[in-house]
């Protein structure tokens, strides 16, 4: 007769698989936070209430709608727009004259205003928002 | 004739000290995500040229439901001059970073105001972009 031999159950070493856990997470965190964060830096002026109005008629004044860009007045597709607000502010040489103050639809989408802000600042502007103030009129 | 007692050692048993640290740090990272904004869920805006930014004092975010987050806790667009203020103290400009992170469908309406009570508390801004992947060529 044959004696059979007892089979020998073989486990993986589990007690180092805290540790390896541990070193994973070391790993993930690390490159978690050194992901680095990319975007623009924008200069804008400490935010008033008031600006004298003869100031504000000298300055470029820019409207942002969904659908149009308005320069001065005149209704500019977004393509048009650097070169024709490069040519008005080739003609400013004081830094109080380069203050383009943009005034947005409360609709204009983010996207579309950060381009125009972008291109406001790369062709030497100074880039100041117009918002209208709420008024609240408690009616009793 | 006195026989030695034999002197027993009292070791401490190294076999849990790694389940020990992966709970402290599950412990800690817990806490941290507490104090970020990672929770707050915005898609960033595409743009051409952007550029890598320092690290900052404050971090603004409007999410995908257009509410104000100042460093992950929900803010009110009135309480955020102070709030900013606080933060920022008196380092000097220049340093003053604080971090707008505007999802990219929110609307004048709700990124203007931010922008001017940044503004307002003298917080040097940047906006948190992604940069925008020039078309491939077919």
């Amino acid at each position: 007769m044959k004696l059979q031999r007892g089979k020998l159950l073989i486990d993986p070493p589990a007690s180092a698989s805290s540790d390896i856990a541990f070193i994973l997470i070391i790993f993930f965190l690390v490159c978690a936070a050194v992901q680095p964060e990319t975007g623009i830096a924008q200069i804008l002026p400490k935010t008033e209430e008031k600006s004298e109005k003869q100031d504000q008629s000298k300055n470029i004044e820019v409207s942002i709608t969904p659908n149009s860009i308005v320069l001065n007045g005149s209704p500019l597709k977004l393509n048009e727009f650097p070169p024709k607000l490069t040519s008005a502010l080739s003609k400013k040489t004081r830094d109080e004259d380069r203050v383009v103050t943009v005034k947005s639809a409360p609709n204009t989408p983010y996207p579309l205003w950060i381009k125009v802000s972008q291109v406001i600042e790369q062709a030497g502007g100074i880039l100041t928002l117009e918002l209208e103030s709420d008024r609240v009129i408690n009616v009793e | 004739m006195k026989l030695p007692r034999k002197k027993l050692t009292a070791s401490i048993p190294s076999f849990a000290m790694g389940d020990i640290g992966f709970l402290l740090l599950i412990f800690f990272v817990i806490l941290a995500r507490a104090q970020d904004d990672s929770h707050v869920r915005w898609q960033p805006a595409k743009l051409k040229e952007v550029e890598m930014v320092a690290s900052p004092l404050a971090s603004v975010t409007i999410d995908t439901g257009f509410k104000n987050y100042l460093d992950g806790k929900e803010i009110s667009t009135d309480a955020l001059t102070a709030a900013l203020s606080q933060i920022l103290g008196d380092t000097p400009s220049g340093k003053r970073y604080v971090f707008l992170k505007v999802h990219k469908e929110a609307k004048a309406i709700h990124f203007e105001p931010i922008i001017a009570a940044i503004s307002e508390a003298g917080g040097d801004l940047v906006h948190i972009l992604e940069p925008e992947q020039p078309a491939s060529s077919q």
